[in-house]
């Protein structure tokens, strides 16, 4: 049975403010599986990510993964679910090495006395994956904030997930770095098998590699399609532009 | 090259480690048989301070958790061994473990709701849980003898003809927990259970979101410091003979927070050597007893605002300025 990500009717109210509203989607778990969540400020990105991953409970709506209910689930429990996920602002364990990282997050995964050959094993292929073999011993407090933010991404591959959402991986990134970006999570996708759901402001980014995009405003989903048709979608440049600056173009 | 001239300065060090540890065992050893009875009976308190401050270290310096109810634990550990052997008439070789059990239990018992706070909220919660329990201990006329305290509680029984009652046997016994109570907490830092202490300490929510239970974690921590707690505290009853509540009133949770951070949290031997320091120079200073005090609250500030990671943190800078030479 393929294995799927399902998302209905989900709504997340902050004292009268509607964050999210009704959103609903679906994810198929398998190579080529890549949704892009993109919206003006506001629009509730995180607080969708947030409600999938357990860090908030939905006000009411569904989270179904791999046939399982796991809205109002406590984080490590949809992570042991096999949902990871980053942070918008990055975090990592500063006092600890790159190396102790991977080797804490395989203890999450998996919780044992001591270290095994295969949890190194496996520590040092990610580290050769996310291309930081080389900082293996440097504590995290003194990485920028570009390889803090790939640290992260690698801590989170150590508990094997099967979906990841990546929220604003690329924010503050130059332009070759996103591309080194893009390639990584291609191949994290296309040999790992792991799904992505990425929220991001770089456009470029998202129209590359995202197969599918969703397009929040205001909590509500207002389009949702390949990016060619995301793009053209006249209710997505006028959230992003304004009615004004449309008409604008036009004249 | 570079890698492997580093590895080579860690092996060393690592000997130059072992070696002073085997002085320190030595010199230790050697205590009681060249100093007088009253040192020999400092000792055995700074010992005591240091293994109440080194199982505290495993909730500040490797969770992160900062609590103010050590003491109160050291108190129910003391307390319940003392009225087990005085009640029940149990020998001290049980009325041990049970003591360090019962303060594991209700350990887990205060840090299962407490825990769900954070940071100064949590550290409030315990400051009052710990001037619950001296209030408890302190009305409790007919179990505890309240302001009285407990009298004439009996000295471990010997063994294979050593007598526990004398100084010096006390203070090897002693000792001996307190290398027991270290190497177990040695290993359980660098264990997976310390990796995901440690994890918890550094962000909590990165680590919850990495699949690690940081609530059960965060509750094993407290309740295994509580316990070793209780067992110093039941140590401390059959040594000292006597107990009254003051000695498990609020400072001395201040204490072990004190002796902690002054030595260096998360380091385990900074918290031990902290706890020696603070107990000799208390000692010393008998003469000003109020004053003592001021002059403490002064030295952590200044330790603090230079080296945040305390006396280890100077040795350490010390010693990275003697290498460069």
């Amino acid at each position: 049975m393929m294995q799927t990500l399902e998302v209905k009717d989900l709504s997340k109210e902050f004292g009268g403010v509607m964050a999210v509203e009704g959103l609903s989607f679906t994810l198929e778990i398998k190579a080529g599986s890549r949704l892009g969540i993109i919206g003006p400020n506001g629009a509730g990105k995180t607080t969708t990510f947030g409600m999938i991953s357990g860090e908030l409970k939905p006000s009411s709506g569904i989270v179904k993964f791999a046939g399982e209910r796991i809205d109002g689930f406590k984080p490590h429990k949809v992570c042991r679910r096999g949902i990871g996920r980053t942070f918008q602002i990055v975090r990592v364990l500063p006092e600890l090495s790159v190396y102790e990282h991977l080797l804490t997050g395989a203890i999450a995964r998996k919780f044992s006395f001591g270290l095994g050959v295969d949890q190194q094993r496996e520590a040092e292929r990610i580290l050769k994956l996310t291309d930081l073999e080389r900082l293996k011993d440097v504590v995290a407090k003194n990485l920028t904030t570009v390889l803090k933010k790939r640290l992260e991404l690698a801590t989170v591959l150590m508990t094997r997930p099967k979906l990841l959402l990546l929220d604003e991986l690329m924010a503050g990134l130059n332009l070759v770095e996103i591309e080194e970006t893009l390639k990584l999570l291609r191949k994290i996708n296309e040999e790992m098998e792991i799904a992505l759901i990425v929220v991001e402001h770089v456009m470029k980014a998202v129209m590359e590699l995202c197969g599918r995009i969703v397009v929040l405003y205001y909590g509500e989903k207002i389009a949702e399609g390949s990016p060619r048709e995301v793009a053209n979608n006249e209710k997505v440049v006028e959230a992003y532009l304004g009615k004004e600056a449309k008409n604008y173009a036009r004249s | 090259m570079k890698n492997s001239l580093r590895e080579v300065a860690k092996a060393k060090f690592g000997i130059k480690k072992l070696m002073g540890l085997v002085i320190l065992l030595i010199v230790l050893l050697l205590i009681p048989r060249v100093a007088s009875n009253y040192i020999v009976y400092v000792m055995i308190l700074a010992m005591l301070y240091a293994m109440l401050t080194v199982s505290y270290d495993l909730l500040l310096g490797y969770t992160g958790q900062l609590s103010f109810c050590h003491g109160a634990f050291y108190g129910i550990g003391a307390y319940t061994s003392a009225l087990l052997t005085l009640k029940a008439g149990l020998p001290f070789w049980v009325a041990l473990p049970i003591s360090g059990m019962f303060t594991f239990v209700v350990g887990a018992g205060v840090g299962y709701p407490a825990l769900r706070l954070r940071g100064a909220y949590f550290a409030v919660t315990t400051f009052f849980f710990g001037h619950l329990v001296y209030l408890v201990i302190l009305n409790s006329y007919k179990l505890t003898g309240g302001p009285l305290g407990l009298r004439d509680i009996p000295p471990p029984e010997g063994f294979l003809g050593i007598d526990f009652s004398s100084m010096n046997s006390s203070y090897y016994l002693i000792l001996v927990f307190g290398i027991l109570m270290v190497v177990f907490l040695y290993r359980l830092v660098r264990s997976g259970i310390g990796r995901i202490f440690i994890a918890i300490r550094e962000d909590q929510d990165f680590a919850e979101a990495i699949g690690i239970n940081t609530a059960a974690f965060k509750v094993l921590s407290f309740s295994i410091s509580a316990g070793l707690a209780g067992l110093v505290g039941s140590l401390f009853a059959h040594f000292f003979r006597l107990l009254h509540p003051s000695t498990f009133a609020w400072m001395t949770s201040e204490m072990v927070v004190i002796m902690t951070l002054f030595g260096g949290a998360g380091t385990l031997f900074g918290p031990i050597l902290g706890a020696g320091i603070v107990t000799f120079v208390l000692e010393v200073m008998r003469f000003a007893p109020e004053f003592r005090y001021v002059i403490w609250a002064i030295a952590l500030i200044v330790v603090l605002v230079f080296e945040p990671k305390g006396l280890i943190g100077i040795i350490e800078r010390i010693g990275r300025l003697w290498r460069k030479k």
